[in-house]
Formats: C-alpha cells, structure tokens, sequence
C-alpha cells in the first residue's frame, strides 16, 4: 500500500532568505523607488512616467508610489518557454528548474594556436557556438565574446547573432548596442518562425539588458526595454553592482538596490505595455578591495545571487543567476574551484538560468576550453541535484534479503539497470596510478585540450536553411549600409 | 614643527580628515614652509599609505579615507604653493566619455590620484568631445584621463584625441585611458600617452607623466 499524507524531499533543498526576510527586502525595495527613485536619460520613458503617478524631477529622476510597482509586477508572466532555432533543443524558465549557459561579449579570447589573448572575432563567437551546440550539459547560449572585427562597432550585434545563429541551435541570451539593434535581432529570429505573432508564441532568446548601478538608466537600455515590452520580447533587466563601490557593502543593501532597479524596469514597461515577459537578474558581486576588480570568483557573488533567486521565486519571477566563471587569468585550479562553487550555489538555488559558464579573468578573456571543463562540473552538480529516491526499488530490500550476508551485487540485474543512473566522467581520471603511468600521464588540462579539439573538428551544428541565411545577411548588411560613415 | 609633520603623516594614514586639515591650517599660520608641509607632512604620510597598500596591510576603502584627508589638506596648502612645487601636484581633467555612463573606474583614479595630491577636475560621464576639448582649454590640465567601458564607445576616446590635434592643444596635456575592454595596444593605435589597467597603476603612471 502506497503511504499518504508524506512529504517526500527527493532533490535536495537549499536557500539562503527566510519568508520574512524576503518580505523585509521587497519592502525596503519599494521605498528604494518611493523616496530614492532612479534616473531615466530617456525622453518617452520620463513622458511615460510623467503621465502616470510617478513623479519625475530634476530633469530625469524618477520616484514611483509603491502602488505602481505593485500593480506592475503583477503583470509579467510566471515563465517562459524558449526554443532554439531548429527546434530541437528548448527550455522552460519555470520554477525550480535549472538550466545553465554562456555569459556575452567578453573583449577578449584566448587565441588557441598561440595561447595569448587577443580581441574576439566571428570565428570565436561560431566555434564557441559549435562547442556549446555540442556540450550536452549547457542548455542557453550566449555568445562568449563580443564581434570585434565587424566594419563599425555600433553593428556588432547584428554580426554576433548571426555567428550564433549559424554556430549554435540552442535557445539563446542576447545582447544588443541599443533600440534599433534589437528590432534587428528580433527580425532576424522571427524569419525562422514565420511571422511576429508565430514567434511570440514560440521565441528563440531572452534580450539582456543592464541598469547602471546605482540606480541609472541609459539611453539605450530603455530603448531595449520600450521595445521589449512593445513586442512581448522576453527581457531580463540585471543590474551589476559592484557591492561597496556601486551598491552597499552589505549583501542585503546590495539585493535591495538591484531589486529596486529592476522594479523600475517592471514599472516603466507596465506603462508602454503590460505582459512583458520579465527576468529578474543580477550579477552581484564584490569589489576586490585590493585589486579593484569586479569579483566573478567570490564567495559573495554565489549567496547574494542565491538570496535574489529567493526573493524572484517569491515574486513570480523567472531568475538569471551566475555560475561557473573565475577571477583566474588561465584554467588552473583556482578556475576549478571557482567555477564549481559558483555552479553547485547557483544550481542548488533553483535559479532558471545560470549564465557566465566559461567567463574568465572577470569577465574579460574568453576560453572555450573553460566550456569543456565546466560541462564537467555541471554534469556532477546536476547529479547531486537528482538526490535520492525512496521508493521500493531503491530501497532494494528483496535484492538485500536475495543476496545475503557475503554475496555480491555486481553481476545482479538490479546493478545492471541502476548502475546507469549514476554520474559517469568524460574527462576526470579515476584510473589507477599504474594504468594512469602507462596511458601516457595526462592532467586535466590535457584531456579538456583534446577534447575541445575534437569537438572543433568533428561538430557541424545544424545548417540554416540557405534562403534564409541570405535573409539574415541581408539585415545584416542593412544595418552597416545604414551606419556607414 | 617636526611634530606637527609627524602628526599629519600620522592623520594621514588614519584617515583623519579633520585632524589633517586643522594641522596642515596651524602649520600654515605658524608660517611654516608650504613646501615643506607638503614633503615632509604630506607626501611622507602617503607614501607610507601607498607601502602599506602594496602590502596588503592596508585595503582600498582606507586608502581612498586617507586620499579624502590629503585632498582636505591640499585645497588649504595648493594657494600658498609656488607655481614650481604645485605642478609637483598638477592637475588632472577626468571624463566618461560620450555614451557611457560608467564611472565608478574613472571615479576610484580620480580619488587615487588626489591622494598623491593632484588637483582633479572630474566632468563627469557621457561628455561630448567638444566638451572635454573646452575643458582642457579652460583648465590646462597636464593630464587628461578618459574612461570607457563599452566596446561601443571606446572609439570615442580617439575621437577625443584627434580632436585635441585639430584644436591645436594635443601637446599641452597628456592624455591617458583606462577601462575594462582598454589596452596598452589600443592606447598607441589612438594616440595615448599611457593606458592604466587599474587606478593605483593610474596614479604611478599620472606621476611619471608630469615628470617627464
């Protein structure tokens, strides 16, 4: 007979913020935005504003009564589904459910002929696509590095998404220079759906956008949220405080400044047009207080990101989170270890997605062996995240009783099926030290070499379709005739 | 007088701002040698802050205490300076330029270097090139410092220099340049005199560029 009334806890639980302490800083929050407020260097944002309850003044300061806020944040939709372009891979931002990918436009990528790093070009953004598209353990792309050898940099954007496009078939994050270069992605994404209400229905990436902490808007990130919210494009507004330098020192100060921020981007889209689907997000992290440095390897970056992935699930909202990346100049063991304790946090919080997976030397050089090595990782965390099972047939008490004092389970059917759901290593050693001798000595380093090697050579990632990869090259080649000097 | 030194030196590393100010004040109508308050009180206590930094005794939130008490002590001492000893402690112009909003990089170097006891002028963030050009006229800085964060708006800082050029004024200010996706590279291909990964770095390279 089947037992009721039993709460089973099958995966493990954690968190960091207690029900009280989430309605303590959604409070302080609101009265961040009621008497602080946020400026807004945007003209229809502050006519928005102007024309609601807020109040704007000093030219472009905006406080809104807590009412607005609350009335807004009622609006966005409690998840999103994404699909990659081709349809075969996709992921739900719905409660608890983790999935990890890329961070954006690092300036800088390791140079794999010659081991120095050098400015990000299409070739890396496609071949960090084609790992990614690759590498079973990462769900979301985003494109690693920024385009650099593109004919004007106000058009990288264009260029970057169509090297993703082509790289990668995953559901994608992606950024843009500012309005227009949004309105061009989007129309790139909506010709592999057929039309804007098609694509609505069925969107292939979330648009990343960033407050300037504390508490600044810039021309063109509202420009992003305007036209995110006029679409129903899926936007995440993150803010990335530096906590003791722009945001308090204090992780709850911290939390309650970009929980503020975002609630204004809520507000502010609620006002062009409710329903945006919204993402709350944040890189929150220390300033190293020696080397000034924004800090992607803290401690600090991992709680404070798992309090924010508290107070989101509280509020209904979907939650970007941060994980596998590190403070190292090269993948060494403190990479390693970064990387891992930021993966297990992020994971372990229940955060939809967790980005910045490879990030390097703060969130400047990019590695795509640093992919490789964290799929590694992220396979062991979502092992630990599947906990334990307590059903009869994992209690095993018929296979116990049948083997008996002294027997063996090896050459059992039980072994045999159960034996799978286990975590296998692809590149971790667990030979013995002979073996290990006689197979040539290889580290880590060699095997994770290797193995992006391989995977560079052997994966071609789905092609597109070749009418409609001229469409895309052609907003593409839009857009730089329109910015040409 | 000696004592007076000490104990600003003292203040300095405490990051007593009152107390350096007040003393730097009695020194000055005790009629003691501005140049000396400056050698000996001042620029002794600091670098004796900037040895502690380097060892890590001392952490960024200090440092930047101590440069807020040297600032104090210098807008009372930079009037009673010859002309000789205050471009010792010359004056700096420091501006995000047009399009980016980032400043928390620009504003740590700019606090850094009042601390070695530079007089700077910050313009602040998003600034027209034309503006920053007026602002280099107006205040004839030695040095000119320009942030960008973005790749988007790093070009602007080129933008800024050949601007400079055509004014006629390039060489009448050094230029230096900092933030994240910024390099020793991308400062010689625009024209820069130096580029600085970070604001101690900053402060070291402002020095030797009024020196040289």
């Amino acid at each position: 007979m089947p037992k009721i009334n039993q709460t089973i806890q099958e995966t493990p639980y954690f968190r960091v913020l207690s029900e009280d302490q989430i309605e303590r800083i959604y409070s302080a929050a609101l009265d961040v935005i009621q008497r602080t407020g946020a400026r807004f260097y945007h003209e229809e944002a502050l006519e928005l504003f102007r024309n609601s309850e807020a109040v704007v003044t000093d030219e472009n300061l905006v406080r809104v009564p807590l009412s607005l806020v609350e009335k807004a944040i009622k609006t966005h939709p409690r998840k999103i589904n994404l699909t990659g372009r081709s349809g075969k891979h996709g992921i739900k931002l719905d409660r608890d459910t983790v999935n990890f990918g890329t961070g954006s436009d690092l300036p800088f990528t390791y140079d794999r002929q010659t081991g120095e790093r050098r400015r990000t070009t299409y070739q890396d953004v496609y071949d960090a696509g084609r790992i990614l598209d690759y590498l079973p353990n990462l769900d979301f792309f985003m494109s690693h590095g920024i385009v650099q050898d593109c004919p004007n940099t106000q058009t990288y954007d264009r260029h970057q998404c169509l090297a993703m496009l082509e790289g990668c078939t995953k559901p994608m994050v992606l950024t843009s220079v500012d309005g227009e270069g949004l309105q061009d992605l989007w129309r790139m994404c909506s010709l592999f759906r057929g039309n804007e209400k098609e694509y609505r229905l069925n969107p292939m990436f979330i648009t990343y956008i960033e407050p300037i902490s504390p508490l600044m808007n810039d021309r063109s990130a509202v420009e992003k949220l305007l036209f995110s919210a006029e679409k129903g494009i899926p936007c995440m507004y993150t803010p990335c405080p530096s906590s003791g330098a722009t945001a308090p020192a204090s992780l709850a100060g911290m939390i309650v400044q970009s929980l503020a921020e975002t609630l204004m981007a809520s507000v502010l889209t609620y006002l062009k047009n409710p329903g945006m689907p919204l993402v709350m997000g944040g890189v929150t992290t220390v300033l190293d207080m020696l080397t000034t440095t924004y800090s992607y390897g803290s401690p600090e970056l991992s709680l404070a990101s798992a309090a924010n992935t508290d107070v989101s699930k509280w509020l209904g909202l979907p939650m970007f989170s941060t994980g596998g990346c590190t403070d190292s100049k090269t993948l060494d063991e403190q990479a390693a270890i970064e990387s891992a304790t930021s993966l297990y946090y992020a994971f372990l919080s229940g955060a939809n997605l967790v980005h910045d997976v490879g990030y390097m030397d703060s969130g400047v050089n990019a590695s795509l062996e640093s992919l490789v090595m964290n799929n590694e990782i992220i396979g062991m965390v979502k092992q630990i995240g599947k906990g334990i099972n307590t059903e009869e047939e994992y209690l095993a008490l018929e296979l116990i009783d049948q083997i008996g004092p002294g027997g063996e389970f090896l050459t059992s059917e039980h072994t045999l099926v159960h034996y799978k759901e286990w975590f296998q290593p692809k590149l971790q050693d667990r030979s013995d030290y002979a073996t290990w001798v006689r197979e040539g000595q290889h580290t880590m380093a060699d095997r994770i070499q290797s193995e992006t090697d391989r995977i560079l050579k052997e994966h071609e990632p789905e092609p597109i379709d070749k009418e409609l990869h001229q469409e895309l090259k052609k907003i593409v080649q839009d857009a730089d005739e329109r910015h040409a000097k | 007088m000696t004592e007076k030194l000490g104990k600003i030196a003292d203040g300095l590393l405490s990051g007593n701002v009152e107390e350096v100010s007040n003393l730097t004040q009695e020194l000055l109508d005790d009629g003691t040698d501005p140049e000396e308050i400056l050698q000996k009180g001042l620029f002794a206590g600091m670098d004796v802050v900037s040895q502690k930094f380097k060892d890590c005794e001392m952490f960024i939130p200090e440092v930047l205490r101590s440069a807020k008490a040297m600032q104090g002590a210098m807008e009372k001492l930079r009037p009673k300076l010859s002309e000789a000893s205050s471009s010792k402690a010359g004056t700096v112009v420091t501006a995000t330029v047009q399009g980016d909003l980032h400043d928390i990089g620009k504003n740590l170097a700019g606090m850094m270097m009042e601390g070695s006891g530079f007089n700077v002028i910050d313009m602040g963030i998003d600034r027209k090139t034309e503006d920053i050009v007026n602002a280099v006229k107006e205040n004839k800085p030695q040095i000119l410092g320009l942030s960008a964060l973005l790749t988007t708006t790093m070009p602007k800082m080129g933008e800024v220099i050949n601007a400079l050029k055509e004014a006629g004024i390039r060489d009448q200010v050094k230029v230096m340049i900092g933030g994240a996706p910024v390099t020793d590279d991308f400062a010689e291909e625009i024209g820069a005199d130096a580029y600085a990964p970070n604001a101690s770095i900053g402060t070291e390279k402002a020095l030797e560029l009024i020196k040289a």
